[in-house]
C-alpha cells in the first residue's frame, strides 16, 4: 500500500501538503490533493483539470472564498508557532528525541499518545511531532483500489483525482465520525460535518464533477462509470 | 489570502503570549500533546531498562496504579513483564 504512492503521485502529495501549509491549514484534505495535482503541473490529471479552465492561482483563490464561507477553516498558527510562543523550539525537541531514543520509539510513542482509547476517547488528538491531521484517507484508499481493479502496481496522479472524484460522491464510513475523530477535526478548526472540500472547489471553479469523472476513466482507458 | 493571512498569523502569534485565549489555549493543547509523547517516551524507556511501576511513579509524582493502568499491557512497545 505504501510504496503505491511513491513516485509521481508521493509528489503530488509532499505538494498537496505544502498547499495546506501556505492556507495555514491544520489538515491535509482532498482540497490540497487537488491543489497538489494542479501545482504539480507535469501529469496527465492536470492537463485534463486545465482544459476545463482551472489553474493553481484560481484554484487558490476558490479554496480561500471557500476559507472565507467557513467550509475549511481559516489561517491557523502551527503548533511549532505555538510552541514557539512558549519559548519551546518544536524542531530542536524532535531532532533531539529522534537521536537519543530512535525513531521508532518515537513513533510508539506517539501513537500510544494519540490513541483512541476504552470509552472513545483518548489523551490528546494529536502531537506536535506529527504533522498535520490527514484526512484524505478514504480519496487515497479508494484510488487505491481503482488502481487494483484497472491493474496499475503504483497509483498515478490520475487515478489519485479519480479517488479524490470517487470520494466527493462515497459518504465517509462511520469511523471517520467518531468522537475520537470530531475531537481530532475540532482540534485543526474543521467543523464536526466536514467530508472534505474537494467537491464544493470543484464545483465553485464550474467543473461538471460527472464529466470530469469520465474524462479521466477514458484517459485511463477505463471503462466509463 | 492565504499567504499573507497565513503570515498574518504567524505575526500575531509570535506578538502575543497567552492574552488572546485562541491562541493561548491552542498553545496549551499543543503543549499538553507534546508531554504525552515526552511521558510514553520516557516510560517506555524507564520500562525497558527494568525499572518498576513503583519507581516510575514516584519520579512522575503519581500513584504506581495510575501510572500502571495508564502504560501496562499497551499493544504497541509496552510490554506487561
Amino acid at each position: 500500500m505504501a510504496d503505491r504512492f511513491s513516485g509521481p503521485v508521493g509528489r503530488v502529495m509532499d505538494l498537496a501538503r505544502e498547499e495546506a501549509d501556505r492556507f495555514g491549514h491544520r489538515h491535509v484534505g482532498p482540497e490540497h490533493l487537488v491543489l497538489g495535482l494542479l501545482r504539480d503541473g507535469s501529469n496527465q490529471a492536470a492537463s485534463i483539470l486545465r482544459a476545463r479552465g482551472l489553474d493553481l492561482a484560481g484554484a487558490r483563490a476558490a479554496l480561500g472564498r471557500l476559507a472565507d464561507r467557513g467550509v475549511v477553516p481559516g489561517p491557523r498558527p502551527s503548533d511549532a508557532e505555538l510552541l514557539g510562543t512558549l519559548g519551546i523550539d518544536l524542531e530542536a525537541i524532535g531532532r533531539d528525541l529522534e537521536q537519543s531514543f530512535g525513531i521508532q520509539a518515537l513513533q510508539n510513542a506517539t501513537r500510544e499518545a494519540t490513541r483512541a482509547r476504552r470509552g472513545g476517547v483518548g489523551r490528546v488528538p494529536r502531537t506536535p511531532l506529527e504533522g498535520p491531521a490527514v484526512l484524505t484517507t478514504q480519496a487515497t484508499w479508494l484510488a487505491s483500489r481503482r488502481a487494483e481493479a484497472l491493474g496499475y502496481d503504483a497509483v498515478s496522479p490520475e487515478l489519485l483525482l479519480l479517488g479524490v472524484l470517487e470520494d466527493v460522491r462515497t459518504p465517509w464510513p462511520r469511523c471517520m465520525s467518531n468522537p475520537w475523530v470530531r475531537q481530532l477535526k475540532a482540534s485543526v478548526g474543521l467543523p464536526d460535518s466536514y467530508r472534505g472540500a474537494a467537491g464544493a472547489l470543484l464545483t465553485a471553479l464550474g467543473v461538471d464533477l460527472e464529466e470530469l469523472g469520465d474524462a479521466v476513466s477514458a484517459a485511463l482507458g477505463a471503462p466509463v462509470s | 489570502m492565504s499567504e499573507a493571512a497565513s503570515s498574518e498569523a504567524t505575526a500575531v502569534a509570535a506578538a502575543t503570549s497567552s492574552q488572546d485565549p485562541e491562541l493561548g489555549l491552542a498553545a496549551v493543547a499543543a503543549l499538553r500533546g507534546l508531554v504525552e509523547v515526552l511521558e510514553a517516551l520516557q516510560v517506555e524507556n524507564a520500562r525497558a531498562k527494568g525499572w518498576s511501576w513503583q519507581q516510575i511513579a514516584a519520579r512522575l509524582g503519581v500513584t504506581k496504579q495510575a501510572v500502571h493502568h495508564k502504560y501496562a499491557g499497551r499493544r504497541f512497545g509496552f510490554r506487561r513483564s
